[in-house]
């Protein structure tokens, strides 16, 4: 593997760096949705038992998170190869290095998986901070009200929204990652 | 429910013997958990499918459906996993309704 300004020893690192931070900040976002709604779904169950189920979607969604943090990661992990077959470079390389050596499989990039990995981990932090506090308050308050249920969904559709973003933005970015 | 007095002329639970616990006749004494069994078979199906579904779908169709272009394949895992919600929210609808209905067919009977 030629050592070069594109490709240093160390552009692995980034792509590294973009599965974990993908992983933990989803979870993290994830792990805060599920038990701040689990507090309020606790504290509902204890007065009207009928309404757990029905309770229980903040749950779901946040358990949705998580999952959109996996897939990026298990995408990025995938592209993720030793030097014979794969050469991992900074940035993507453009089409003069590929003339030159067409045996070479240059086309993933750190930066770009680190920003794949932070899109989807940081707006999964941030749907699942919404989805806690909304599903907490929100079965509370079902709980007195009934007509609430629908604006409780909807307003925990748009928060998950958040996380389906950067999911997006985080798949384009890989498949261009690929060239 | 609200909490009951332990009365003292009442026998304590040490001072009953079989014959008070039996039921009465033609009444079968309530053995049926408090969370019905559908309950837990659609909770533990919900489960398996969020925890299975959108990673199985991945690896299964990321060669078989899509021919190895793992972006596809990463969108299918998420649209699984949002279908595994709706259906959550669905069925979280039907059954709250369903109860509604049943309590109200009861309290029909009862007058």
């Amino acid at each position: 593997m030629a050592e070069n300004d594109y490709a240093p020893k160390f552009a692995p690192f980034f792509g590294m760096a973009g599965i974990c931070f993908a992983m933990t900040f989803g979870c993290i976002g994830a792990a805060y949705g599920t038990a701040k709604s689990g507090i309020g779904i606790a504290g509902v169950g204890t007065f009207r038992p009928d309404l757990i189920m029905k309770s229980l979607i903040p749950v779901v969604m946040s358990g949705i998170i998580a999952v959109y943090s996996l897939v990026i990661a298990v995408l990025i992990a995938s592209d993720i190869g030793p030097p014979p077959n794969q050469h991992y470079s900074l940035f993507k390389y453009g089409n003069i290095t590929r003339r030159v050596r067409p045996d070479a499989n240059y086309c993933n990039s750190g930066f770009m998986h680190l920003a794949c990995g932070l899109s989807v981990g940081l707006t999964g932090l941030a749907a699942g901070y919404a989805i806690g506090i909304v599903g907490d308050m929100g079965v509370r308050s079902y709980m007195l009200q009934s007509r609430i249920f629908v604006g409780m969904v909807l307003i925990l559709i748009f928060g998950e929204v958040l996380g389906l973003y950067g999911l997006i933005v985080a798949l384009i970015l890989n498949t261009k990652s690929r060239g | 429910m609200a909490s009951r007095r332990i009365v003292s002329s009442e026998k304590s639970i040490l001072e009953k013997d079989d014959t008070d616990f039996k039921p009465k006749d033609g009444e079968k004494s309530d053995i049926g958990p408090a969370v019905p069994a559908h309950v837990i078979y659609k909770l533990l199906g919900f489960t398996a499918a969020m925890v299975m579904g959108p990673i199985g779908s991945y690896f299964i169709t990321l060669n078989l459906l899509f021919g190895g272009n793992s972006t596809y394949a990463g969108a299918l895992a998420a649209i699984v996993a949002n279908v595994v919600l709706m259906g959550y929210v669905i069925v979280a609808f039907r059954e709250d309704q369903s109860e509604a209905i049943e309590a109200a067919e009861k309290e029909k009977k009862g007058k």
